[in-house]
């Protein structure tokens, strides 16, 4: 069984089968405000879909850096939604096991992920505290007059708070899994 | 006769043989009921294959021919030519498709070859009930219409008329040259367009076959190919065509301004103008959008635009002119009148209204300072004397209509002097009598006859001493009582008396202490005057809210200034005496209720509230009424106790009387009584020349709808100066009028609502006597064979593109602005400049503004990338020394000699970037960038996103439909395609001509192209028409449907639903008729009629059905 192309894969997620009709124009990196950190900016990923070059482009820091801002579906000529492709390439990449290492973002993600699953619902202290644990603790110095801030105006609990039914959202989430979702 | 059927089956190579097994097909054809012979053959549509069928025809004596092969489409016309060489009917043949619905659609061979046998078979049965059927012939007229002047247009006029036959070029705009004409040079040769352009032009309008109607549009379209009949709508342009010579002494005289369209709105043009120099024809044409509202608000139709237009250009004394046209009454209506006018100004939309009424008075006062020559009387050209009862203004007005009209007219004034109440109601402070005097001087001068002191005991009289017609204007004089006890005192006095005596320069005793009674004018007058006499404490007294006050706001704040006090929402209710003085005046508070009949709120008393005020004198001033006891005993009146008349013609129920002004209406202001007195002049002229009073009387007059009031600065309006209230004893004009700096500045405010001010001014100065200001739209109805579209494209407006700045940011242009900078004859005779008149040093050009782009157009315009192209050669050329920088996704370069400019625009220096800009800012992030415009894109080729400053962006924008393709495409029965252009009969093979035969579409209207491009299309066009034109003659198809007329109903439900138009009704017979030339046999009608009463010819039910049968075999 012949492995699926690089830009079937993407074209298999709704929405994915627009970027057949890129014309490499450059409009999505021309409007993206992060487009100066990414390793491909937005127009180059695309290309890179079609051009097959999947392990380069998932284990790049590329679609983790898009902010959702929509400059770029505003604005694209061929009716693209390059935000929407880039949440799907930081899906595969995720499933590839490819994330990468140059943005906490997908590390980020996880632990939120993780948070919501654990309690029903964000624990902020907590996944922050993980998040630091995970990339770079004395990052959390940083951060620490803000979070003086937020927790002195009540904004900042310090024990999780859990919805009733944690039991039954497991149970969803892996029925979820079972049918082929949330892979 | 018995039929004797042929059969032949085409292998077409290994088309059809490769999947149908053709042996067994003819096999089983062969053994068909009627089939004489049946064949195969490699290729039937070749010369041997088409010799079969004529061989045997010829020897077999067959009757019937079906042949097996392709598509109907491809070689039906080939068979059936072949029959008809060989002398049998071509629609006795018929086409089996074994190929396109057979063999190309399958791999199974047993299947194929089972289906072609049935086909065959379907084919046979039904050609057994094919009947012989006779095309037609119908006479196509030589005449051609091309319906727009651009170069698509003037290339198939010229070539059309060049074989000497006539043409209709039908031209929209003034004059021909449509974008063309806009251009500078022309890719990739750099050819100055309008150097190859206008010779074309030139050629087009001298040439002696084209009619060439410019300013006109085509209204209808009806008929068929060969015999169309166009409607064509000539609009006026007021100037005769002919006589113009283009000396343009017109347009330096003209006083107002709009922006040039031709320049797209960059530089200003005259209301009279010539598009271009190089217009063809060279005439001027002035553009009048409708009336104005000030106009169509004046009940009298003054003219104030054509008067503010002039004074705004120094020219007071013609300006006033323009209201003598009207009306004689500039400084009294200056002064006085309520001014409709100004309530409708569409500048009041923008900040404040024109000073109209201010300005008419300045025009007054101008003359007066500089002195007037007597008027010169008018002759007489007629003998029916007309009497005016009454000198007030409906009386002067309407005398001064019909002196003008060659009257003689004399005006009966029972007072001393004349002016009704102009001169004894309106006090000196407001209306000089000496500028009242000198309008009675000017109307006298013209030779109207006013006999003061001339009171009409019995109007009966005045038709005894020889007058044919009388206009009755003696107003309303007469003071509404108000009813309270104490109203008789001495003391108490009423309004217009009071006005009338003071007027008359009598005395009048007052006391210190005045309450005046109303809320309207006579009211704030009385209260005014009473002031200037003397009295310490003066207040109005009035039973509604100050807002609700008839009088003149500015009237009741100037009494305010001098001191008088308004006490509003009460009303008196017993005057206080003691004997005959007036010692008080007892009053009672109101609020306001439910509204009246009126509309108005009621003012109600409020339950003990009285007060009582410390007066000793009292002006009532709460209503006018008229004196009948001078009236003719035979007059009607109406309810309200005024005189009754028609409202349209003023004819009272007395033959030969007429009457108008405040006798009719009631107490009403001056400019209404003026209106009247016109009107009745007009009724009187036709009373005496013994013309119908209604029909055919000028109808009132609409205003313009819409007035853009884009780039409008605000800017307020002056106001009146007025003399100081501490200085106001005397009877001294309180209103001080403006200087001639102030009228020119505020006239300049006026945003011209109809464009061409009626002044006149062109006419006087044109010499070639060109100009007619009554000229008509005229509909002109010609008779053509062909109708050639060319009706051009429209720029796309980029201002939905913010992010590129397009009429937010100084410095970015369109692509036609800049054409129309870069020119020559340009609003900046050539030069690039920026905002503030510099050159740039750098310019952006953005090429893909609204093409290629699913928000907008998805099609790639054609021509952008070659005009950026040129555009960067000519900035350079231009401003030495410049950078272009241009941005773009690809390049299309793909005509002849265009690689070959590109090569050269990049030799001169021009850098490309591939990368479609994100956006234009002006918002810096280093010093370098300040003060420029910020292109932001990604440089795809190097992958890196870059800022790229420049001084100027000029946006490449897409070519689109014209706006009103939709429109025009019905008018035409043009099809168009899901871009919004126009649609070709098909796309390779016929791109000129559409569905609808003898109608063509060439040039941009059918897609984006370039000059070459639509030239070539525009001689393909006049090559078929020639051809249809040189054969004289085209055939009509048969296979068309036809009405039985024994069966028709006349139901109509066949012409609504034919999408040809061809079904029309005879009113005669009541049937049902079918055009066969416009019908193309769809067999809509066919189906529908409930009487079964259309025959689809070659397509009869019976034939339908053996085909069925035959195909289920």
């Amino acid at each position: 069984m012949a492995e699926v192309s690089f830009i079937d894969e993407v074209c298999s997620v709704p929405g994915g089968e627009s970027i057949r009709s890129c014309i490499q124009c450059g409009v999505c990196t021309g409007s993206c405000p992060t487009a100066t950190k990414w390793d491909y900016p937005p127009r180059q990923a695309i290309a890179m879909v079609r051009a097959g070059l999947r392990d380069e482009l998932l284990s790049s820091n590329s679609m983790w850096f898009c902010s959702s801002c929509y400059a770029c579906t505003v604005r694209c000529p061929r009716d693209i939604k390059p935000t929407d492709i880039m949440h799907a390439l930081e899906v595969l990449a995720i499933k590839h096991g490819l994330s990468t290492k140059r943005s906490r973002t997908p590390v980020m993600y996880q632990c939120f992920v993780d948070s919501a699953k654990g309690n029903g619902r964000v624990y902020e202290l907590g996944m922050m505290i993980k998040l630091f644990l995970k990339t770079n603790p004395f990052a959390a110095l940083k951060l620490a007059p803000v979070g003086l801030g937020l927790f002195l105006h009540g904004r900042l609990p310090l024990k999780p708070s859990r919805i009733k039914g944690v039991g039954e959202l497991k149970a969803i989430l892996n029925k979820a899994k079972a049918l082929g979702g949330a892979k | 006769m018995e039929p004797k059927i042929g059969v032949y089956i085409c292998h077409c190579g290994t088309n059809i043989a490769g999947t149908v097994d053709v042996e067994a097909v003819t096999e089983f054809a062969s053994k068909l009921p009627f089939v004489t012979i049946a064949r195969h053959y490699m290729y039937m549509c070749s010369d041997p294959g088409q010799d079969l069928i004529r061989q045997d025809i010829k020897e077999l004596e067959l009757n019937r021919v079906v042949v097996a092969s392709c598509s109907p489409t491809l070689h039906e016309r080939t068979y059936r030519r072949v029959c008809q060489e060989s002398g049998l009917n071509p629609y006795l043949f018929e086409m089996a498709n074994i190929r396109e619905h057979c063999s190309w659609i399958t791999e199974d061979h047993a299947a194929a070859t089972e289906k072609a046998k049935a086909l065959v078979s379907a084919a046979v049965r039904r050609v057994y009930y094919q009947e012989p059927l006779e095309t037609r012939e119908v006479a196509v007229n030589p005449n051609t219409l091309v319906v727009g002047g651009g170069i698509a247009g003037i290339q198939a006029a010229l070539e059309i008329a060049d074989s000497k036959h006539e043409v209709y070029l039908v031209e929209r705009e003034p004059s021909v040259g449509g974008h063309m004409a806009q251009l500078d040079k022309t890719f990739p040769t750099l050819d100055c367009s309008a150097c190859i352009l206008t010779p074309k032009m030139s050629l087009v309008g001298a040439h002696p076959y084209i009619e060439l109607m410019s300013y006109a549009e085509v209204a209808d379209v009806s008929g068929y190919v060969g015999n169309f009949k166009v409607k064509i709508n000539k609009k006026a342009r007021y100037v005769d065509v002919d006589k113009c010579t283009g000396c343009s002494e017109c347009a330096n005289v003209c006083p107002v301004t709009v922006p040039n369209e031709f320049d797209l709105g960059l530089s200003q043009r005259k209301a009279i103008y010539r598009p271009f120099p190089q217009a063809v024809p060279n005439a001027f044409t002035i553009d009048k959008q409708g009336y104005p509202p000030c106009r169509s608000a004046c009940p009298a139709g003054v003219n104030a635009q054509g008067y503010v237009a002039l004074i705004s250009q120094g020219k007071f004394k013609e300006a006033l002119e323009i209201l003598r046209r009207t009306m004689p009454f500039a400084g009294v209506c200056g002064r006085v009148c309520t001014h409709p006018c100004e309530l409708e100004c569409e500048r009041g939309k923008v900040d404040e209204p024109v000073s109209i009424r201010a300005l008419k008075r300045f025009m007054s006062d101008y003359e007066m300072k500089v002195g007037r020559k007597k008027a010169t009387p008018i002759e007489r050209t007629k003998e029916d004397r007309v009497a005016i009862i009454g000198s007030g203004p409906a009386g002067l007005a309407c005398a001064y209509d019909l002196i003008r009209d060659g009257y003689p007219v004399t005006v009966f004034e029972a007072a001393a002097k004349s002016g009704g109440l102009l001169r004894y109601g309106i006090p000196e402070y407001r209306l000089p009598k000496k500028v009242l005097d000198n309008e009675i001087s000017y109307i006298k001068e013209l030779g109207v006859e006013i006999k003061t002191n001339a009171p009409v005991k019995k109007i009966e009289d005045v038709f005894k001493q020889g007058y044919e017609a009388i206009f009755l204007a003696t107003g309303a004089w007469e003071s509404v009582k108000m009813g309270i006890p104490g109203e008789d005192a001495k003391g108490v006095i009423h309004a217009l008396d009071f006005l009338k005596r003071v007027g008359l320069g009598n005395k009048v005793s007052l006391g210190q202490r005045v309450a005046v009674i109303g809320g309207g004018n006579a009211a704030v007058d009385a209260a005014r005057v009473a002031r200037r006499l003397g009295a310490k404490e003066v207040s109005i007294v009035y039973r509604r809210s100050r807002a609700e006050m008839p009088a003149e706001a500015n009237e009741v704040d100037a009494a305010e200034e001098e001191g008088i006090k308004l006490n509003i929402l009460s009303a008196p209710v017993k005057v206080l005496t003691k004997g005959e003085r007036v010692t008080g005046m007892r009053c009672i508070r109101m609020e306001l209720g439910e509204p009246d009949a009126s509309g108005r709120r009621r003012p109600v008393p409020i339950k003990d509230s009285e007060f009582d005020m410390d007066v000793d004198s009292v002006i009532m001033a709460v209503g006018q009424a008229i004196d009948k006891t001078a009236l003719p005993k035979e007059l009607e009146y109406t309810s309200w106790g005024t005189l009754a008349v028609d409202q349209v013609t003023l004819q009272t129920n007395v033959e030969g009387i007429f009457a108008g002004g405040d006798l009719v209406s009631g107490p009403a202001d001056v400019i209404a009584a003026i209106a009247a007195g016109k009107e009745a002049a007009i009724s009187v002229d036709r009373y005496l020349r013994g013309v119908d009073l209604k029909a055919g009387r000028p109808a009132p007059i609409t205003r313009v709808k819409e007035v853009s009031r884009e780039g409008v600065t605000p800017k307020a309006r002056h106001s009146m100066p007025t003399l100081d209230p501490q200085k106001r004893k005397g009877f001294a004009e309180v209103e001080l009028g403006f200087d001639e700096k102030t009228a020119i500045e505020e006239a300049k405010r006026c945003l011209n609502c109809g464009v061409c001010s009626e002044c006149l001014e062109c006419v006087k100065v044109c010499q070639a006597g060109a100009i007619n200001q009554d000229m008509e739209e005229e509909v002109v109805e010609v008779d053509v064979g062909n109708i050639i579209v060319a009706t051009g494209y429209d720029a796309f407006d980029p201002t939905p593109l913010y992010q590129y700045g397009y009429g937010r940011l100084d410095n970015v242009i369109t692509a036609l602005e800049f054409e129309r900078m870069i020119n020559a004859s340009g609003p900046t005779a050539g030069e690039v400049f920026l905002k503030d008149g510099s050159h740039p040093k750098t310019v952006g050009i953005i090429h893909c503004v609204g093409s290629r782009d699913e928000k907008y157009h998805e099609y790639c315009s054609q021509v952008c990338c070659m005009y950026s192209m040129k555009f960067s050669h000519l900035i350079r050329e231009h401003v030495p020394g410049a950078q272009v920088i241009e941005f773009y996704i690809d390049l299309r370069c793909v005509g002849k000699g265009f690689e070959e400019f590109y090569n050269r625009v990049l030799a001169e220096g021009t850098t490309f970037v591939r990368g479609r800009p994100a956006e234009v800012t002006n918002i810096a992030e280093s010093p370098e960038e300040e003060g420029k415009l910020i292109i932001i894109g990604e440089d795809t080729l190097i992958g890196r996103k870059r800022r790229v400053p420049v001084d100027m962006v000029v946006l490449s924008t897409a070519l689109q439909p014209r706006a009103d393709a939709e429109d025009v495409a019905r008018l035409f029965s043009v099809s168009r395609s899901a871009d919004g252009f126009f649609l070709e009969k098909h796309p390779k093979l016929d791109p000129v001509a559409t569905m609808n035969d003898g109608i063509f579409v060439v040039g941009c209207c059918q897609s984006p192209k370039d000059i070459p491009q639509s030239v070539a299309q525009a001689s393909a066009a006049a090559a078929r028409a020639l051809a249809m034109i040189s054969a004289g003659s085209i055939e009509i198809e048969a296979a068309t449907s036809v009405v039985v007329e024994e069966l028709c109903s006349g139901c109509k439900t066949c012409s609504t639903l034919c999408p040809y138009n061809a079904i029309s009704f005879d009113e005669e017979k009541k049937v049902s008729v079918i055009n066969d030339a416009l019908c193309k046999g769809c067999g809509v009608c066919v189906a529908a009629c409930p009487s079964g009463a259309i025959i689809g010819r070659h397509f009869t039910t019976e034939q339908l059905m053996a085909e069925i049968e035959g195909a289920l075999v």
